[in-house]
């Protein structure tokens, strides 16, 4: 099989993957709003947060696996670590407007306000920031070798800045509380709400694979395409 | 200090500051930046609502870092005419050395703008800043080698791209969130007057993103290099 | 008595993207040699020049050079903004050369004592051409890579440059130039490498050769890639 087929093949396998996560997330949505209680404080505004959860953790998934493989490039120079960086990179962005949106909608009910400088959203924030930055400094570039060098070392310093934001965010928050009462629920959450997070989170896990897979297909098509273009010239 | 690492760092700052001095126009433009900044943001504000101890720190700290952004990139556009860089790089010293003129060259850069604008701010906001002067000195010294090092670093990839002025400041912005929220923190409480104590929390958060960004910007910086 | 090879290259290769620019390329030259690398725009002249300063990774192959290196290209890796004094000042310093005459007899050398304390920004090109060899010599290179040096230089630049060229060669100097001026330089160089499509397809004594006869050698090789 040549290259450009098995890039096919994957980005088949990516759609039906697709698919069955779009099945699966329906399935999350039937279980949240029928067969999951509606929690006692926040309402059925609460239940927004089988969306908005599972989302930001696969943000932060694309976001980590985006720098981890750019660190290991720099180290093996494999520039298929770098497209497969890259791809993730982008999904990260997709989801990471997904999380920034719904944050604010469940918010908004509970907090009173859209925005409130949220710990965690506002970490998030930054992050996205950051790896705009990223794709955006991937665009101005043209050369293949350079813009995988220079993603990587962006890739690393994003990592390490990673936790200096947490902490910041963290300091920062000691000073201005968040709304005590009405807190975003969190973990201690009693089992038939456990489940249905854990399989919303399933879900969105698979539609990251099943993104990612579609993605780096995608670039490796654009690439056999140039190679092409490249071999054409006499 | 007169290994060659050394003497090849001071060697590259002292040209970069040479040529700086015979043109001048980042400088100049730095300066009449940071002062428009301050004016804009002490205007800008109600002075029976805001007092000055509550707005000053935050006008300080985005005056020094978008006085310093404008700067940051002319310490690689200039080897870029000429390729000068590449009779460099010819050269015996360590490419780390390099690295090490440019950052000096930018704090010594980034320096002067500060040392301009702390006079100018404490006229505009009236602050009683005497007896502070040390520890805010001790802040702004370390709040500024965080931002200018990595600045440094990121400006050595980004003098490559088309849109350099404003790839800086979109790269840059992120890594300015802990030193900066630090450092304004920071000047906020002395100028408050506080206690040491609450301090602390901040201190190391500054002093710690400096140690950990200043090894992992020399690094990386040879990265940014080769072809 | 054979010299031992100052400047190295074995199998030298450098892709850009999908585009193999130098393909396996296998030069060796040793001191006193002057070889002379000819080949049309884009046959990677330029590149393998970087390769062999050690500007450029190789994509594959390796590149050795003994002693200092010394390189003059198409740009002049010199500051406009300072005199032709400080410009040789900052690089006897990062060679760490202590000999604080050496500069001056490189001005007088290359005729341009007179300027030597105006800004590079007012030189002529055949004046920058001349600089930049001058900082190329400063540090006493035992071998000296040449991107196109006499492109755009009047007469008594063109002069100096050849006399230095001959003058290196006089010294045991290993010395590469890529040149698309074949006239003007023959006469100076000892061997000639044909550069066709990134490959070195021959590398042979110049053997008394006339230009006119190398470039048909050159259209005989490039014929039969």
């Amino acid at each position: 099989m040549t290259r450009r087929d098995r890039a096919v093949a994957l980005a088949r396998r990516g759609q039906i993957l697709t698919g069955l996560a779009l099945v699966g997330l329906a399935g999350v949505y039937v279980r949240a709003l029928m067969f999951t209680p509606i929690e006692r404080t926040q309402g059925p505004a609460q239940k927004i947060f089988y969306v908005h959860a599972p989302v930001a953790w696969a943000a932060l998934l694309a976001f980590s696996i985006a720098g981890i493989l750019s660190l290991i490039y720099l180290w093996i120079r494999d520039r298929k670590l770098d497209t497969i960086a890259a791809a993730s990179a982008e999904v990260g962005i997709a989801f990471s407007v997904a999380m920034l949106t719904t944050g604010p909608i469940w918010g908004k009910p509970i907090w009173g306000t859209w925005w409130s400088w949220d710990a965690r959203l506002t970490s998030t924030l930054f992050i996205f920031l950051l790896f705009v930055g990223y794709l955006v400094l991937r665009g101005a570039i043209t050369d293949p070798e350079t813009r995988a060098r220079y993603s990587a070392v962006i890739g690393i310093m994003a990592l390490v800045l990673v936790p200096f934001i947490h902490m910041t965010v963290y300091l920062f928050r000691t000073l201005h509380p968040e709304p005590v009462l009405m807190k975003p629920s969190e973990p201690s959450l009693p089992g038939v709400m456990l489940v249905t997070l854990l399989c919303s989170m399933a879900v969105f896990t698979t539609l990251y694979v099943s993104f990612l897979m579609q993605r780096y297909a995608l670039s490796v098509l654009r690439d056999v395409r140039e190679e092409e273009a490249a071999n054409a010239i006499p | 200090m007169t290994s060659p690492f050394w003497r090849a760092t001071w060697a590259v700052a002292a040209k970069d500051l040479k040529i700086e001095w015979r043109t001048k126009t980042a400088f100049a433009s730095s300066i009449v930046f940071a002062i428009l900044v301050l004016a804009v943001m002490y205007f800008a504000r109600d002075p029976t609502v805001v007092s000055s101890l509550d707005i000053a720190p935050g006008a300080l700290w985005v005056t020094f870092t978008f006085a310093a952004m404008l700067g940051l990139n002319r310490a690689f556009l200039l080897e870029k005419e000429n390729s000068a860089l590449d009779g460099v790089l010819l050269s015996p010293i360590p490419p780390t050395a390099i690295f090490a003129g440019k950052l000096l060259g930018n704090l010594v850069f980034v320096g002067v703008v500060e040392l301009v604008s702390v006079p100018l701010f404490v006229l505009f906001y009236d602050l009683p800043i005497l007896r502070q002067i040390p520890a805010l000195a001790g802040v702004i010294a370390m709040a500024t080698l965080a931002f200018v090092a990595v600045g440094t670093l990121l400006s050595s990839m980004v003098v490559r791209t088309r849109f350099a002025e404003l790839m800086l400041p979109i790269l840059l912005l992120p890594f300015l969130i802990p030193p900066i929220v630090g450092a304004v923190q920071l000047t906020s409480r002395i100028l408050a007057g506080r206690p040491l104590s609450d301090l602390v929390g901040w201190l190391k958060l500054l002093g710690s993103f400096d140690i950990i960004f200043v090894i992992l910007c020399f690094l990386l910086f040879e990265a940014t290099l080769e072809e | 008595m054979v010299s031992r090879s100052l400047v190295a290259a074995r199998n030298l290769t450098r892709r850009f993207g999908h585009r193999v620019v130098v393909r396996d390329v296998t030069l060796e030259v040793a001191g006193g040699e002057t070889v002379l690398l000819i080949g049309h725009n884009g046959a990677g002249k330029t590149t393998l020049i970087r390769l062999l300063a050690g500007l450029l990774k190789p994509t594959a192959g390796q590149v050795s050079c003994s002693g200092t290196l010394g390189m003059v290209a198409h740009s002049s890796m010199l500051y406009d903004a300072l005199t032709a004094r400080e410009n040789l000042a900052f690089y006897a310093r990062l060679y760490g050369v202590r000999d604080r005459g050496r500069a001056d007899e490189l001005l007088e050398r290359m005729g341009l004592a007179p300027h030597a304390n105006r800004r590079v920004a007012a030189y002529s090109r055949g004046m920058v051409q001349r600089l930049a060899i001058a900082r190329a010599l400063l540090p006493d290179p035992t071998a000296l890579l040449l991107d196109e040096p006499l492109t755009g230089l009047d007469e008594a630049a063109s002069r100096i440059v050849r006399e230095v060229l001959s003058d290196l060669r006089a010294r045991e100097c290993a010395v590469i130039i890529a040149t698309h001026q074949l006239m003007e330089i023959v006469d100076l160089a000892t061997a000639v490498g044909f550069l066709v499509n990134g490959r070195l397809a021959a590398v042979e004594p110049i053997a008394g050769r006339e230009a006119a006869a190398i470039m048909d050698r050159y259209r005989e090789l490039a014929r039969n890639d």
